[in-house]
């Protein structure tokens, strides 16, 4: 069927008609689409701000659960200054005191600049940067025991964390002297620095 | 509804099986003037009926065609047959069942075209949706197609036209006249005499053949049927059939009371509840229904998209206000959780680092120890095996930790994760006391040595033996030298703490 200009008036009404719906249903449609898509990202952010308050509670929880368990033994790090600066007086003056104590024939030490440790085996570090103080030991020992409670009283005595990293024991050559074993060690004094505390 | 006959036009409205009051129009300038300004208020679709006498009709054999050349062939037979008039139509009746299997049709015209012109320009100039241009004759068919018989003559009356006989072969139209009836003649007479002329007509064109007899069906009322059985009676060529006008009308579920035979609106009705769907009406005639329809279709396509646009504006709103419900109970949670956690951190003492750091320098701490035994951690389990050796004498003893070694599994430092620590190498060097040269017994005590070790979780690998008696080994000996060299050995030792 032919459709002539002179049949558009017979239409307008029915065209007009058409497009004012296809107008108002087609804003509607974007207008309420709109509102979903609103609705929608309201939504995941609501979704998301949940998640972020639910993991702030499991992370409460967990430091509360971490302070009980580790606070004391922490504690006891801070007041050995193993966290924190070199406090390399205190390491020599215990070692003065251990030298006092006659645990061995005698003993000399030497400790290198602080440097950076690097640990033989990967370790979980977090917020800390590790440094070790070298030393090295050289001791005269009578028996193989007198060690053994020179790095007791090492351990015991002296604020600061020292790691024994290798020792070689061995039968003194002169068989006059009293010294019976020599002693020639390495390790180092390690101190952890939190570097989140400014 | 309009039925047009010779004389005049008459107008009735039909609605749900029922008739307004008739209007007449003259075929004058008086009867047009008075036609337009019905016409005027008249907005739906508008069917014609004609009654005329000038009515055509032709029975054909055509060749069995399709597509355009069907249409051209019937396009020159009308224009062969009907070249002066617009109202025509070509109509197949059946396809013969012998020879070429051809079509029989009818082509059929109202021949005198002057009598419908000026009614169906006086509805263009109104844009009146005209749906067809129908002929009496052709719309009758749905009143003879349970009528057992294939020679019939329908015989019909209408007041202002006249008498309509109509001839039907095997239920297919064949031919049709009009008798104007005379004030002078009663109906009986007429019918008699009509319907006698017909069948001689019929008998003539050879559309009846001798042998068999014509049923002629009278549509009338129930009174004139009495008259019309008194006058006309059956013989061999004629057999006359009656068909009450009431009843037909009720089985085609008509409302309007027939008060005589008049059947005009009975046939009114038929073509308003049965239009055929073959009609005089050109597309030009039908233009203004066409466009009547595309307003409707476009009326309806607007309703139906309005529907369709609030049904998924309702439904994106609903899914909307969902949302929004859930956000507000999310936001909900979210802030109970939040004034919790801060209830929670509330409660938790001031230290001076984090609870993460603590736990992490803890670790640590306990890690490296755990590197880094104590000496006493390495010995005490090989003081107290060499305890039970007294005649073996430890010259040199040196540890370190074994970068590359581990005891149970080997894992290179690289892969080594948190938590495996390096194992502790030990290297002894030592002498049997008291050797006699007995290098067999000799042997023997280091391996018991060995073994000894291994039972406490050490690993042991003699580096060096008093003798070495592998395949790989040189031994050499001065025997008139008497003299007995120390029998020493060195072990590699690997020791590893407990994680």
């Amino acid at each position: 069927m032919n459709i002539h200009r002179a049949d558009f008036p017979h239409l307008k009404w029915s065209l007009l008609v058409l497009l004012s719906v296809l107008c108002a249903g087609g804003s509607l449609i974007i207008l309420s689409h709109l509102f979903v898509t609103h609705a929608q990202t309201k939504r995941a952010h609501a979704q998301h701000q949940l998640n972020d308050s639910r993991k702030q509670l499991a992370t409460a929880l967990q430091d509360q659960e971490n302070i009980n368990i580790y606070s004391a033994e922490y504690g006891e790090l801070v007041k050995r200054n193993i966290i924190g600066d070199d406090q390399r007086l205190d390491w020599i003056e215990g070692l003065e005191k251990i030298h006092q104590q006659h645990l061995v024939v005698d003993f000399k030490y030497a400790l290198a600049p602080q440097h950076p440790y690097i640990s033989p085996t990967p370790l979980d570090n977090g917020n800390f940067t590790l440094n070790m103080s070298d030393m090295t030991l050289q001791l005269d020992l009578l028996h193989e025991g007198q060690l053994i409670s020179f790095f007791n009283a090492l351990h015991r005595d002296i604020k600061g964390l020292f790691i024994l990293d290798h020792c070689t024991l061995e039968r003194s050559a002169d068989s006059s002297s009293s010294t019976q074993l020599k002693a020639d060690c390495g390790g180092g004094w390690l101190t952890l620095k939190n570097s989140s505390i400014k | 509804m309009l039925l047009l006959s010779a004389a005049h036009c008459q107008v009735c409205t039909w609605q749900q099986g029922k008739f307004s009051a008739a209007e007449f129009f003259t075929d004058n300038a008086e009867g047009y003037k008075a036609f337009t300004a019905r016409m005027q208020i008249c907005r739906d679709p508008v069917y014609l009926l004609t009654d005329l006498v000038e009515e055509d009709f032709r029975h054909e054999t055509e060749p069995h065609l399709h597509g355009k050349d069907r249409t051209a062939v019937i396009q020159r037979k009308l224009e062969q047959y009907y070249r002066n008039t617009p109202f025509r139509q070509a109509v197949t009746l059946q396809r013969r069942k012998d020879g070429r299997h051809d079509d029989e049709m009818l082509f059929s015209a109202l021949t005198h075209p002057e009598l419908i012109t000026p009614w169906l320009d006086i509805m263009a100039e109104n844009c009146l949706p005209l749906a067809g241009i129908y002929s009496l004759p052709n719309i009758s068919l749905p009143l003879v197609k349970n009528i057992a018989s294939d020679y019939l003559l329908l015989l019909s009356w209408n007041k202002h036209t006249g008498l309509r006989q109509t001839y039907f072969d095997q239920k297919m139209l064949r031919f049709s006249r009009l008798t104007p009836i005379s004030e002078s003649n009663s109906f009986s007479a007429t019918v008699e005499t009509e319907a006698m002329r017909s069948q001689q007509y019929l008998k003539n064109l050879s559309m009846l053949s001798p042998e068999h007899a014509l049923n002629v069906v009278i549509i009338c009322h129930a009174n004139d049927r009495i008259e019309l059985s008194k006058s006309l009676h059956d013989d061999s060529e004629m057999h006359y059939t009656y068909l009450d006008i009431q009843e037909l009308g009720g089985q085609l579920k008509s409302k309007t009371i027939y008060p005589d035979s008049d059947a005009t609106l009975l046939f009114l009705h038929l073509l308003a509840s049965h239009p055929p769907r073959n009609n005089y009406a050109t597309a030009e005639h039908t233009h203004f229904l066409r466009l009547l329809t595309i307003r409707h279709a476009l009326f309806g396509l607007s309703a139906a998209l309005s529907v369709a646009s609030l049904l998924v504006t309702a439904a994106q709103i609903i899914a909307g206000n969902s949302l929004d419900e859930d956000s507000k109970l999310l936001t909900s949670k979210s802030l109970q959780l939040t004034k919790q956690t801060r209830e929670l951190v509330n409660t938790l003492p001031k230290t001076s680092a984090s609870a993460t750091d603590m736990k992490t320098a803890v670790l640590l701490s306990r890690k490296l120890n755990a590197i880094f035994p104590p000496p006493q951690n390495l010995l005490k389990g090989l003081g107290q095996t060499l305890e039970d050796f007294p005649n073996i004498r430890i010259n040199k003893i040196t540890w370190q930790p074994g970068l590359t070694e581990a005891i149970a599994g080997t894992v290179s430092p690289q892969k080594m994760i948190a938590g495996t620590l390096p194992a502790q190498i030990i290297l002894l060097n030592g002498e049997l006391e008291e050797f006699s040269g007995d290098f067999r017994s000799a042997l023997d005590h280091l391996e018991h040595l060995r073994q000894a070790l291994i039972q406490r979780g050490y690993s042991v690998t003699a580096l060096t033996l008093p003798l070495d008696i592998s395949p790989q080994g040189n031994i050499a000996a001065d025997t008139c030298d008497g003299s007995i060299k120390p029998a020493t050995f060195s072990l590699k030792i690997l020791w590893q703490a407990a994680t």
